[in-house]
């Protein structure tokens, strides 16, 4: 029976090894003389397979093992276990094959980064980058620091993200179905040698090879951009003779009076302003410029500004007539309210004192407005030092050309139009005239990325590259050519547009060649155009000239009266509207970017929408609800402009001018359902795309750009009377942040004014009485004064429960200081933080429910009029007043505050988690091990700065985030940083301070052999900064520049008194406002 | 034999001999079921169904279908987790504490409250383990051995004092009950007289036979358990409450906790025994040895204790001013005007002011107002622990990270449930365990019994 077979196993008894045997017919080889010799400690070891251990045959003929029995049932119970075993460990996440490469390319080492320069341009922001690739794929891009100039935003480092939309077109397409190029060649290339007029409609081109071949194509070309800035160009022209928009150089500006222009934000090209203006904004240095803004809505600039008034868009021109009335006592100041009054002379007394180094901008694309500015700035002597009229380049589209384009259309007049780079169909003033004309077009082609509003609309798409696959050259000053490389092959079928230019005009060149040709005779030195200086040229990003721009001629403005009285006599409704772009999210080219959707606004925090920006006093007479919760939702209300009405939410917003509202640009893209990406689309609270009456998906916001007037050929983004009706519904707004003042808690936020800043700075850390240390009393003695008393206390370091952390001098420390003098909020930092760590997105509901994930934000706190102080002269009570702390100023003081993981020494987070986490690593980082975490929580309730965050859900797979998460997109997963886990459900998650780039440049400095070098790793956020407000380094490396900073007596901890020890400095805000305006 | 003095109201009542004890409490389980129970039992387990049904969804989807966020991470999970383990608190004081203080009322009510103890404590112990993200990994709390390297749990965390705590008190509390119910078991055994349910109480009571000696082991085994839960009664809350007290959230971060969470579980245990005692002896026709006798005692310590959670709130809010420290100051002021007042307010009228009605006597010993009154002190005891928790962190430190919580439909589905599940275990158990301590009953029935005050009197 089967139970007989078991002694199988033990039935070899021979001391034989079998291998004797078969060598006895054979010859002997000998391993060794023992062998030959046979000797008896050969025969032991011989024995034994492995010596030193029990062979096999005494192990079997082991007496002892007669005595235990393995049974059949016992084999059972192991065979099942071990099985049992194996398929539970086998339960570990799914297998993935990935296959190496057969001949790996030489550039490419997987698991290294590499960074090529490029140029980004979108018509809206111009500035030269790094693209870091991994594996060949883009997934991050950051300025170009070394070569390059301006600085990247918000909305240029998250563009990584378009490039991997799935709503891109995958190839041409005629008539709304699938075609090939060779088809459109054809199609498109008779169409052009056809009859009748063929016009190219663009927004301001800026490459050369690209004007070369619209110059070969014999086509007509109109420009217009979507934000149009032509009575600049115009007003330059009249006044300077040069059809040019300003160069503004903050660098050398000490006061700067803005009307209405958000140049930290939007206005202009914001890349290289903040970063400029920034440079004069260094206590420490002594250089502190001073800042007025006049403006309607609230807006980045403003916040930043040291004076702000608040005035309707009506008010605008009577701000610069005011202005130049008491700067230049030319012409007729108009009729503003006293405080603005005051503030006019203020600022005109800034800006006389500070003579060429003043300068006034107003953002009113009037050019009435933009002349009265040149006459100011040409009193002051500041043309040629603070700006310049040089630049005929940037912003060289024209409201009056499309109009014209558009009437032409209309009348049937235009045979073939090619639109590329633009998107008229939605953003040009009269886009409904525009669509409506295309139709009265024999041949329209679009070259589009997406199937977007205008795409839609023509016959023929042929869609262009992303600008990270494409080969591009740029221009915009005379001295550089700034070079777009690709930095990966196509994705789709897609040719760049200056390359199917040149297809339909018969040229077969191609566009790599063509770009390389242009430039060919642009050096002006012999003999420098080789392969390798075409290379270095790439590799650096940019082709250096000999050429200088043509200098503006004299001020020849014939004078400014007509335009001051026109300007005077402008009147509004009883609401006046302005139309503004978001810091975050542009004119419109970045809807379907759920990065930038969820980045909260800077000033009102709100998250995936547009909405309505009204004062509080207007808010509480119209009966609006004045505090948008997560259960309470915002009022709508209908705005009229012209006989057109939307329904819009309305955001209560500090700062806003009584009597007015603002309205972003940039929204409601996708309206019938054009396919421009899915983060364009509003989605409900299961996550699932909401659908209008049409059976559409409904955007994101709405559309403002029919409300854009256009005036004297120029584009007015101010409408002067609009009716405002409460509608008694109500919309919910998702934001980040609820609560507007910080409730007088200064050991959060530490502000000074700079005249105090400059009398105490030399006073030791701690001592000065802007920045004083925090002490608690104690009993005992500790002045010796001989009595116990109040006065006797000690700083918070004194009093401490636990063991230090062996940091201070040991290795590295990493920390950080944050600047809020020069920190604008403009959220670069928050978008690169997001982007290089692979936060998840989670869309509009979640972020109703503060569920956002954000491991970095900028809080932004609007100062209160009220305090307890001001409560205890008034008799109000404490109750009371703190009631009155929570609401904001009508126009108050802001505050911008990044805020991440403090790194605390002490980490309250880490003593709670009862299985340890969340630890201290020992260059002082607060790490957090995802896969030992089981979800607890008690470290988010127990962190005092509130930056923890909780994976609620699964955001790679649940299917309420299949809408909008990139990493639920099989196409967009490839941006995420393959450095960053991509965190499970349930697991707690917060700043890392990029602890995979720490330990990338700390393998570097080992291979090199050196020390780490200052400045060779930096957080995402430092690098992104756009002011240099972050500094990041090693604490413990005396040479450290984050060091110095942090010893400085502006220096402070968040929440000091806690004494939870942060490795986040933060430097007390100083503003340049009189002392008793502070 | 012990005398008690006439005068003391007697604690059996009716003319009562042993054998009518024995059938009083033996009878019910021999018996039919009652359509009342079987009413009670259908409601109570289809509240347990939805209850594990919402648990099952919460875990199948992730805590996000709870009502938390960024700045309130803790909520009702952790809200109903204290007040179940409070509620539990009654059984053992009861039982341990009164046993050593020889409080002899403690024999009628000691059974159902020892198992409401541990009932509780299993719904309690339910909280922790669902509200975290990774349940699955939940056994990482208890210090294994791994496969992880020196991976070891963090004995600074009051989270894991907890699990120490809770488990102890909950094992102790259970060994501490069966060795209760083993002579009664073995009562029931004898008097079964189908033979399956006679070999399932014989399996139950451990061939228990009455001899001396077992009786004698029984009551030395009682006392050193008495001995052993008398601290846990102490420990156990005083622990809970350090989740919060060694933490630097303002609201949480207080001293005082220890001892002002060990008087509110007592005081919304007892609260929760009268609710559930006034309902068994009128269904189960106990009102001869649950009378208005323990009624009055129970109300009793309801008012001591309620007394000194009222001292201890009002002792925080005045440590809040004093401490001059701004963070703590505003929470407090917040508590009690903030967006969460109506909660505040809730807690001080359900704890404070409404068991001091018991200070007279005719509510003390009505039966409807201590029914009454059960139930909105355990309402007052719930409110004070979403008060503690709430609105101390829904604006903490930092007023940037300031927010609100809305509970959500699962939130009130699982408290709901866990109520359902309570229910259903305590009716299982009126129906298949001696609800009263029967052989402890039968040792005051000569010195306390009614009939036998009657005959003292007489003589």
């Amino acid at each position: 029976m089967g139970m007989r077979q078991v002694p199988l196993l033990r039935r070899t008894k021979s001391r034989t090894p079998y291998r004797n045997s078969l060598m006895a017919n054979t010859k002997r080889y000998w391993s060794g003389l023992d062998e030959l010799h046979e000797t008896e400690a050969f025969k032991t070891i011989q024995e034994q397979e492995f010596p030193g251990a029990q062979s096999v045959d005494e192990f079997l003929t082991d007496e002892r093992l007669e005595s235990t029995h393995t049974g059949r049932r016992d084999f059972l119970k192991f065979m099942g276990f071990s099985l049992t075993a194996a398929t539970l460990a086998a339960c570990e996440t799914p297998v993935v094959k990935s296959i190496p490469y057969t001949n790996k390319p030489s550039e490419v080492t997987p698991g290294v980064a590499n960074h090529y320069a490029s140029t980004y341009y979108d018509g809206q922001d111009f500035v030269n980058v790094l693209v870091k690739t991994r594996e060949g794929r883009p997934i991050f891009i950051k300025s170009n620091s070394q070569t390059g100039v301006g600085r990247v935003n918000a909305r240029v480092n998250a563009s990584v993200l378009s490039l991997y939309d799935g709503a891109r077109l995958t190839g041409p397409m005629i008539g709304g179905s699938a075609s090939d190029w060779a088809t459109v060649d054809q199609q498109v290339s008779a169409a052009m040698q056809g009859a009748g007029r063929k016009v190219l409609l663009t927004n301001t081109v800026l490459s050369p090879s690209l004007k070369r071949a619209i110059a070969a194509s014999g086509m007509e070309h109109v420009q217009y951009d979507a934000i149009d800035y032509s009575a600049f160009v115009q007003a330059s022209e009249a006044d300077f003779g040069m059809k040019a928009f300003p160069s503004f150089k903050f660098e050398e500006a000490s006061a700067v009076v803005t009307i209405g222009a958000d140049f930290l934000g939007t206005f202009g090209d914001s890349v290289y302003y903040a970063e400029n203006w920034a440079k004069n904004r260094n206590p420490e240095a002594g250089k502190m410029s001073r800042l007025h803004a006049f403006e309607t809505n609230m807006s980045l600039t403003g916040s930043n500004a040291d004076y702000r008034a608040m005035v309707k868009p009506s008010e605008h021109g009577k701000v610069a007539t005011a202005l130049l009335k008491a700067v230049t006592g030319q012409g007729q100041a108009g009729t503003l309210s006293e405080g603005v009054q005051a503030a006019v002379a203020r600022a005109a007394a800034d800006l006389k004192q500070a003579g060429a180094n003043g300068l006034v901008l107003a953002a009113s694309n009037d050019v009435d407005v933009q002349r009265v500015v040149n006459a100011i700035n040409n009193a002051l002597g500041a043309v040629g030092t603070t700006v310049k009229y040089e630049n005929v380049r940037l912003f060289q589209g024209s409201t009056a050309a499309i109009t014209a384009l558009t009437a032409d259309m209309k009348a049937g007049n235009v045979e073939t139009l090619v639109i590329a780079d633009c998107n008229p169909a939605y953003d040009a003033p009269n886009a409904a005239g525009f669509t409506a004309a295309l139709a009265q077009v024999k041949t329209t082609v679009s070259t589009a990325m997406f199937a977007d509003e205008t795409a839609s609309n023509c016959n023929i798409i042929a869609p262009t590259h992303h600008w990270l696959e494409s080969w591009g050259d740029l221009q915009i000053e005379a001295s550089r050519i700034d070079l777009v490389q690709p930095t990966i092959s196509p994705l789709h079928a897609t040719r760049g547009w200056g390359e199917s230019l040149l297809a339909w005009s018969g040229n077969a060149t191609d566009w790599y060649t063509y770009v390389r040709q242009t430039h060919a005779a642009g050096y002006t030195a012999d003999a420098m155009y080789t392969d390798s200086d075409w290379n270095k040229a790439v590799h650096n990003g940019f082709i250096g000239l000999d050429a200088a721009e043509a200098p503006a001629s004299a001020y020849q403005g014939n004078g400014t009266a007509d335009a001051v009285t026109r300007l005077n006599s402008r009147t509004g409704g009883a609401f006046e509207l302005a139309l503004y772009q978001k810091t975050t999210m542009g004119a419109g080219q970045h809807t379907a970017n759920p990065m930038l959707q969820e980045t909260p606004d800077p000033l009102t925090k709100v998250t995936w929408d547009n909405y309505v920006t009204m004062s509080h006093e207007d808010v509480d007479s119209m009966g609006l609800n004045g505090f948008i919760g997560q259960e309470k939702p915002a009022s709508t209300v209908n705005v009229t402009v012209g006989g057109t009405t939307m329904e819009l939410p309305v955001f209560p917003m500090p700062g806003q001018a009584p009597g007015t509202i603002g309205i972003a640009l940039g929204y409601g893209r996708g309206a019938n359902g054009e396919n421009i990406g899915k983060a364009a689309f509003q989605t409900g609270e299961n996550g699932s795309f909401l659908t209008n009456a049409e059976g559409n998906l409904v955007p994101v916001g709405q559309n403002a750009y029919p409300w854009v007037n256009t005036t004297n050929g120029a584009s007015d983004y101010h409408q002067y009377d609009v009716s405002v009706a409460a509608t008694g519904n109500t919309y919910a707004l998702a934001c980040t942040q609820i609560q507007n003042t910080f409730m007088g808690r200064d050991s959060i936020v530490k502000e000074t004014n700079f005249a105090s800043f400059f009398a105490e700075r030399g006073a030791a850390k701690g001592e000065a009485s802007w920045n004083k240390v925090v002490k608690l009393a104690v009993h005992e003695d500790v002045n010796n004064d001989g009595t116990i008393n109040a006065q006797d206390a000690k700083p918070t370091e004194a009093f401490d429960l636990w063991h230090e952390h062996a940091v201070e001098n040991v290795g590295h420390r990493w920390g950080m200081t944050i600047d809020l003098t020069t920190c604008t909020g403009c959220s670069a930092c928050v978008t690169a933080c997001h982007i290089e760590n692979n936060v998840p997105v989670v869309g509009k509901d979640e972020v109703r429910r503060h569920r956002d994930m954000h491991w970095m934000r900028i809080d932004r706190f609007f100062a209160s009029d009220y305090s307890l102080e001001r409560g205890e002269e008034e008799g109000v009570g404490v109750i009371s007043s703190y009631r009155k702390m929570e609401d904001a100023s009508a126009n108050p003081q802001t505050v911008h505050m990044p805020m991440m993981c403090q790194h605390c020494n002490h980490a309250p987070c880490e003593t709670v988690c009862p299985v340890a986490a969340t630890t201290h690593s020992n260059e002082g980082l607060n790490q957090m091990t995802y896969n030992r975490c089981i979800g607890t929580r008690y470290c988010a309730n127990n962190c005092p700065y509130k930056v923890r965050r909780f994976n609620w859900f699964n955001y790679p797979g649940y299917k309420k985030f299949a809408n909008f998460n990139p990493a639920q997109d099989s196409l967009m997963r490839m941006v995420l940083n393959p450095d960053v886990t991509v965190r499970s459900r349930g697991v707690m998650e917060k700043c890392s301070m990029c602890v995979q780039r720490l330990q990338a440049g700390k393998l570097e400095a080992k291979k090199a052999g050196a020390p780490l070098e200052d400045g060779s790793v930096v957080t995402a956020c430092a690098e992104a900064c756009p002011t240099h407000a972050i500094t990041f380094g090693d604490l413990n490396d005396t040479n450290s520049a984050a060091r110095a900073t942090s010893e400085t007596n502006r220096a402070y901890h968040a929440l000091e008194e806690i004494g939870v020890k942060p490795n986040i400095f933060y430097m007390t805000k100083v503003r340049n406002v009189e002392p008793t305006q502070a | 034999m012990q005398k008690e003095a006439a005068i003391r109201e007697p604690l059996i009542l009716g003319d009562k001999s042993y054998k009518d004890i024995t059938d009083d409490v033996v009878g019910p389980i021999q018996g039919a079921a009652p359509i009342g129970w079987k009413i009670m039992i259908t409601i109570s387990s289809i509240i347990a169904v939805y209850g594990v049904g919402s648990i099952l969804y919460l875990l199948g989807t992730g805590i996000g279908v709870w009502g938390l966020n960024k700045t309130v991470g803790w909520a009702w999970d952790i809200t109903n987790f204290v007040w179940w383990v409070g509620i539990g608190h009654a059984g053992t004081l009861i039982s341990a504490v009164l046993l050593l203080f020889r409080q002899k009322w403690r024999m009628a009510i000691n059974r159902s409250a020892e198992a409401m103890t541990i009932f509780a404590v299993i719904m309690a112990a339910i909280f922790p383990g669902i509200h975290m993200g990774r349940i699955w990994v939940s056994y990482w709390v208890l210090p294994l051995p791994n496969q992880f390297g020196s991976l070891w749990v963090n004995f600074n965390s009051p989270l894991l004092w907890d699990v120490f705590a809770i488990s102890t008190y909950f094992s102790v509390s259970l060994v501490f009950w069966y060795i209760g119910l083993i002579p009664d078991f073995a009562t029931i055994r004898d008097r079964m007289t189908k033979p399956f349910a006679k070999k399932v109480y014989g399996i139950l009571s451990f061939g228990w036979s009455g001899r001396a000696k077992h009786w004698n082991r029984f009551e030395e085994v009682s006392l050193v358990l008495a001995g052993i839960a008398t601290p846990l009664v102490f420990s156990v809350h005083s622990i809970v409450s350090m989740d919060f007290a060694t933490s630097v959230v303002p609201g949480w971060h207080t001293t005082i906790f220890p001892p002002y969470f060990v008087s509110g579980a007592v005081f919304s245990g007892f609260a929760m025994v009268q609710t559930l005692l006034l309902i068994m002896r009128k269904g189960m026709n106990l009102e001869n040895y649950i009378h208005v006798k323990h009624v009055e005692y129970m109300n009793i310590v309801i008012i001591v204790t309620g007394s000194i959670v009222g001292v201890a709130y009002l002792t925080e809010l005045f440590i809040s001013w004093y401490s001059g420290v701004e963070y703590e100051s505003y929470a407090f002021i917040n508590r009690f005007s903030g967006p969460y007042s109506w909660s505040y307010w809730m807690m001080m009228t359900c704890n404070v002011i409404s068991p001091q009605l018991f200070w007279f006597k005719k509510i003390r010993r009505s039966l409807i107002a201590t029914f009454i009154l059960s139930i909105v002190v355990n309402i007052g005891m719930w409110f004070e622990r979403y008060v503690i928790i709430v609105t101390s962190i829904h604006r903490d430190y930092d007023p940037s990270s300031w927010g609100e919580f809305h509970p959500t439909s699962v939130d009130v589905g699982i408290f709901i449930g866990t109520l359902g599940i309570f229910f259903t275990l305590f009716l299982a158990f009126a129906r298949f365990f001696p609800v009263l301590a029967l052989n402890e009953l039968k040792t005051i029935l000569k010195s306390s019994g009614e009939n036998f005050k009657k005959k003292q009197a007489n003589h």
